[in-house]
């Protein structure tokens, strides 16, 4: 994705500012001592046989970083993984690639990894759902599938001895993505999880996370209608009828500007992160256009650093001293209440409500206790 | 440039009908602008543009010459406009030719008016240093830094804020130079003359997709443009330029509407560009 420049004014750049250092001291310290520039030494056991990996090398016996990134060390394999890599593909990786050429029984697709990775007409559900060999007729009508430039959503199934990389497209719910948006985002920023596939249904959007970075924001189309052959330019003959509603088309355009603000500042692009910005942009008012201007950007990095602040908090909760604790408060509304002054006979008191203040007052303390469990014995 | 499949073209489409582009923007707004002045301090003045992620520096450099004898009276201006292949792969090279002249052609009709130098933009009479013997030429660069739509809007914005920051260097004469020798010329070091370019005009393109015109379509927005229509607009509300590009025939009477929609367009990005001007000078003050 391009860069875009944000000018920013003298408060909202101070704003920033305060924000990346807040959220660059909640990093644990770890995750700071493995980042590495150009030029730093890799603290290294001298007695062991270390191999020296991608990015380092060897200066009057040190290990020296030839590139900015993260240190990685696998066994005795010291490397350095730069953060503005291509897309590593792993098996079993969701991804979405755009067909840049139909060869011999394939598909080719781009992926923003080193290759074109391929999509074979054997891995791929025929339009007439039968399970059956490929014949020659399949082959010439493979356009009719997908064309050149169509946005396909696939599943990694593996690297051929030759390095290059095959994906199956067998399931309902890969296939072709239209009615919708591409995104590009630096690759590290989509972690692998358990789901890529969300359907929002609160905007009736789909939200396609690829590990390859590219993230798809689109209508929500039903599974099963994805692999159905188009009657090319019939299908769009009646455009005005079939284009997307307005109130979906404002939540697409506001996803993909959450993802865009949270690509921009680098922020990890999960689901839950991307439906808060969005929420978060339509309760302050702001316009859809504006998430990508500087005030919605630096309020943003803001949110993102108390989130994280609180999150941290919530972990060392019970082991800091200082604990808060939620007090409610009566306020007697009418200070000429006959009833609010009167004689008040203890014994009277104890004989009538003793037990049942205890009961409850012990009640308060197991609540207290479950919510803050301290380390010391009861009372 | 990445190709668009049919969903996405379709998509896109739909949007400008419904007046909410890709990125939530209306039909006629611009995407943020960013302007800074003295980016080259060898030339005579400079700027940067940034609009969306175009982004496009000029520079404009002096040097004294002989005026032409068909005008003695007028100094000298060309435009050139190249792009870098940052900007695109395919620019590398000779590949940019065609794009580079075209920009060149349409801001030179823009801003120069015809060939008898009149309806300039630039008062050509005010860089005469000696009738018939010295004036001033000024040679204008654009390069395209980053192309992701509008080039010509982006272009003609980074022209005007870079004569806005150009000086020319005050010349002095010496008075007893016979008729038909070369008069001796002290340029000063010192002092500079500020350009007046509140005459400059901008480009305003209008993008037809379908039956709708948007301003300032990023490179996916243009790939789906029937025709173009590039209007150039001064602060009076006068036109100086026009230009059509695309193959689609356009009806007159569309024509008609497209300028003035380009004429309302355009009072809003001037004073724009003035303000961001007026503050990228008041930083540079401050420095």
């Amino acid at each position: 994705m391009k860069d875009r420049h944000l000018s920013l004014n003298q408060t909202q750049r101070v704003r920033l500012e305060a924000a990346l250092h807040e959220l660059q001291s909640l990093a644990p310290a770890a995750a700071s001592a493995a980042a590495v520039t150009v030029a730093d030494t890799i603290p290294v056991n001298q007695e062991d046989n270390i191999l020296k990996g991608h990015g380092t090398s060897d200066q009057d016996g040190e290990v020296v970083a030839t590139l900015c990134g993260v240190v990685e060390r696998v066994n005795k394999l010291v490397y350095v993984r730069t953060l503005r890599a291509r897309y590593k593909p792993e098996v079993g990786d969701i991804i979405v690639g755009r067909v840049i050429e139909i060869a011999p029984k394939r598909w080719r697709l781009e992926i923003n990894f080193s290759q074109d990775a391929v999509l074979m007409l054997s891995s791929m559900n025929l339009p007439d759902g039968i399970q059956r060999r490929r014949t020659a007729v399949d082959e010439l009508n493979m356009r009719s599938i997908f064309e050149e430039n169509d946005v396909i959503c696939a599943e990694v199934r593996g690297f051929q001895h030759d390095g290059s990389l095959h994906l199956q497209a067998r399931s309902e719910k890969y296939g072709k993505l239209e009615r919708g948006q591409l995104l590009m985002v630096p690759p590290y920023l989509v972690k692998r999880k358990k789901q890529h596939f969300h359907h929002l249904e609160q905007y009736n959007v789909d939200l396609i996370l690829g590990c390859n970075g590219f993230i798809w924001v689109g209508e929500h189309v039903v599974v099963g209608e994805k692999t159905k052959p188009t009657g090319g330019q019939q299908r769009f003959s009646t455009e005005a009828e079939n284009f997307t509603p307005l109130e979906t088309r404002k939540h697409i355009c506001r996803l993909a500007n959450a993802v865009r603000v949270l690509s921009a500042l680098g922020f990890t692009s999960t689901v839950e992160l991307i439906i808060e910005t969005m929420e978060a942009s339509v309760s302050s008012n702001v316009e859809i256009n504006d998430m990508l201007g500087a005030e919605f950007y630096v309020q943003t990095a803001e949110r993102e650093a108390k989130r994280r602040a609180d999150l941290l908090r919530k972990k060392n909760g019970a082991r800091t001293l200082e604990i808060k604790c939620l007090v409610d408060a009566y306020v007697w509304s009418d200070a000429e209440d006959p009833n609010l002054y009167g004689e008040w006979d203890f014994e009277e008191w104890k004989k009538a409500h003793m037990k049942d203040f205890l009961a409850m007052t012990n009640g308060f303390m197991h609540e207290l206790e479950q919510l803050n469990p301290r380390p010391g014995g009861d009372l | 440039m990445v190709g668009l499949s049919e969903g996405e073209k379709h998509f896109i489409r739909g949007g400008i009908t419904q007046d909410l582009r890709t990125d939530g923007r209306k039909r006629l707004q611009f995407r943020a602008l960013s302007v800074q002045t003295g980016v080259i301090p060898q030339a005579n003045g400079s700027a940067r543009v940034r609009l969306g992620a175009t982004e496009i520096i000029a520079s404009v450099k002096a040097e004294l010459g002989k005026p032409s004898i068909l005008h003695p009276d007028k100094g000298k201006v060309s435009i050139f406009v190249d792009c870098s292949p940052t900007a695109e792969p395919m620019f590398e090279g000779r590949g940019s030719e065609e794009l580079s002249a075209e920009l060149s052609v349409s801001l030179q009709r823009c801003l120069l008016g015809g060939k008898s130098g009149a309806g300039a933009a630039i008062d050509l009479s005010s860089l005469i240093v000696v009738e018939g013997k010295v004036c001033w030429d000024l040679y204008i660069d654009g390069l395209v830094v980053s192309s992701d739509g509008n080039l010509l809007d982006a272009l003609a914005a980074a022209i005007k804020v870079a004569l806005s920051d150009t000086g020319i260097p005050k010349v002095n004469v010496s008075v007893n130079a016979a008729s038909d020798e070369e008069p001796e010329v002290d340029v000063s070091d010192e002092e500079f003359l500020q350009f007046d370019t509140s005459s400059v005009p901008v480009i305003i393109t209008l993008t037809k997709v379908g039956r709708h015109y948007i301003v300032d379509a990023n490179s996916e927005e243009e790939s789906q443009m029937s025709s173009a229509v590039s209007v150039s607009v001064n602060r009076h509300g006068q036109i100086c330029g026009l230009t059509k590009r695309g193959g689609a025939g356009l009806d007159p009477s569309v024509i008609f509407d497209m300028i003035s929609v380009a004429k309302h367009v355009s009072q809003q990005f001037i004073s724009l560009l003035d303000s961001e001007i007026a503050a990228a000078e008041a930083e540079e003050a401050e420095c």
